[in-house]
């Protein structure tokens, strides 16, 4: 798909690279946490709530 | 150590449980007033594109009442419920009285200030130059602005006296989610930048972030309050909420310029906005996984709880709702989507299906706790499935009809033959809009109930605990 101000093909490459490692990244670290949700700590923020709250 | 040093400031009498009271109880009802004059008045534009030629006099124009539409959804409605909401989770949370009652009424005065000044601004046509969701004149978006500094100064030093070792994850949510729009709000004013093209960056960035960073954080915080309440179950994976606000805030401002691919914005700029677009994925499926897998084993309570489903709903308005914001993103669907019906549609999916049931959930679950009042089965229940059909209905016409409108136009069909093609989704929008608007009164009658008026026969959002609660 072309346009006028398409810029530079290696800066483009470059954007989508870096966006993409990010990208890719954080997904790892977000399926990371659902298989591995951690906090097993009863005095830990998330069972606090249900006991201090007034 | 946090105790000690707040402990004299938050010994909390049951004088301050009903201050707070009152003052969320303020702010849903001013809240609600907001909804039914806001939808009443989309009700109307939605018939006018079957009856253009209906109430076609100056001050019922569609230029002028959209624009009225759009802006008190957003500051009047959606805006004014999740800022009550937020004071609420904040000071129990907290464990803690709210910093300040004051502020909190002079922040719901400066709310409505702004959108009484700014409907009246537009019905008499001072619309300030068709920019979307800013479309007040600038002193009234100041007015707005002021509302914002005074309630995140208000969230913040609530958050500061807890009486807890952490801030609880909702007010990492919420507290940045008014500080992150002050932000936005003070960008969007200010006039240096803002011609040409830079008028169209900020544009995007404005519109977009108007709702991912304002309604879509507060939102999410009242989701990791009222979820563990209702269900007496703590939240599935704490680090994955905070991991979830820290992609949020990392991606969402980079990628309103995906509202404007095909324009003469940098080409580059366009790309990020895509890219980004697809990381949002991130905190998305992983805060909408967190939820369902806090609910996980409970689904069958939703039959006997409707706060529970309203925020289930809203949980996967905002899965699909923002997934779907990601596939529009890319150029290949722009394409065919681009300034059709069917971004109306997704607008809806998005502003309704999530933040709007979020706010009736976070109502529903948490306002009868404070006043100790409650709805009744049956208003609760003809709310949730009026407004759930109705969406569905909304939704769905307008995803069908934008798609044959745009494929119309990529076929260079005649404009009129898009028009033509349009005409029978446009009735059921309309069919769609009714119902929403005829549970926005029954919600009202509900909010009435839970404030004011006899209380209901509905059971306590607090549902019985089970395994996996506070150890």
């Amino acid at each position: 798909m072309h346009h006028a101000f398409l810029g530079p093909f290696w800066g483009n490459v470059a954007i989508i690279a870096i966006a993409g490692a990010i990208t890719i990244g954080c997904f790892v670290a977000m399926f990371w946490m659902i298989f591995r949700p951690g906090e097993k700590d009863p005095h830990h923020a998330k069972y606090e709530i249900l006991r201090k709250d007034r | 150590m946090q105790a000690t040093v707040t402990a004299q400031h938050s010994a909390v009498s049951a004088e301050d449980d009903r201050a707070l009271a009152a003052v969320f109880s303020a702010y849903t009802v001013s809240a609600t007033c907001w909804l039914l004059f806001a939808t009443a008045v989309g009700l109307l534009l939605a018939f006018k594109f079957g009856a253009p030629d209906f109430w076609a006099a100056k001050y019922l124009t569609f230029g002028r009442l959209r624009p009225i539409h759009t802006n008190d959804t957003f500051y009047g409605w959606a805006s004014i419920g999740l800022v009550g909401l937020a004071y609420y989770v904040a000071a129990r949370s907290s464990g803690t009285k709210l910093y300040s009652i004051k502020l909190a009424w002079i922040g719901l005065a400066l709310f409505n200030l702004a959108a009484v000044a700014g409907t009246i601004a537009l019905e008499l046509g001072y619309n300030w130059g068709d920019l979307e969701y800013r479309e007040w004149p600038w002193p009234i978006r100041l007015v707005f602005l002021a509302a914002l500094l005074v309630t995140g100064w208000n969230l913040i030093g609530t958050v500061a006296r807890r009486t807890t070792e952490d801030i609880y994850l909702s007010n990492w949510y919420t507290v940045c989610g008014v500080l992150w729009t002050c932000v936005i709000a003070i960008v969007a004013t200010l006039p240096w930048y803002q011609h040409g093209l830079g008028q169209v960056a900020i544009s995007g960035f404005y519109m977009h972030n108007a709702v991912g960073m304002w309604f879509t954080p507060l939102a999410l915080g009242v989701f990791y309050y009222a979820i563990p309440k209702i269900l007496s179950r703590p939240i599935y994976s704490y680090a994955l909420g905070v991991f979830a606000f820290w992609t949020n805030l990392l991606f969402y401002p980079l990628l309103g310029g995906h509202h404007f691919l095909f324009s003469p914005l940098p080409w580059w700029l366009q790309t990020t906005a895509i890219v980004f677009s697809v990381a949002m994925l991130v905190p998305v499926w992983g805060g909408s996984a967190n939820y369902l897998l806090t609910m996980r084993g409970r689904y069958r309570d939703m039959t006997h709880s409707y706060p529970l489903m309203f925020i289930f709903v809203a949980v996967i308005g905002y899965l699909f709702g923002s997934t779907q914001g990601t596939v529009e993103a890319f150029r290949s669907m722009q394409a065919i989507w681009h300034l059709t019906n069917f971004t109306v549609g997704h607008s809806h999916l998005t502003m309704y299906g999530f933040v709007t049931f979020a706010v009736w959930g976070g109502i529903y679950a948490l306002l009868p706790l404070a006043t100790h009042k409650s709805p009744g089965r049956l208003g609760i229940a003809l709310h949730f499935w009026m407004a759930l059909v109705g969406s569905f209905i909304y939704v769905i016409a307008l995803s069908i009809g934008g798609t044959i409108q745009g494929l119309d136009w990529l076929h260079q069909r005649p404009f009129i033959q898009s028009v033509t093609d349009m005409a029978p989704y446009w009735v059921w929008r309309g069919a769609g809009g009714l119902l929403m608007f005829l549970s926005h009164i029954v919600f009202a009658w509900n909010v009435w109930r839970m404030t004011s008026g006899q209380t209901g026969n509905a059971g306590s959002p607090i549902l019985a605990r089970t395994e996996g609660a506070a150890a």
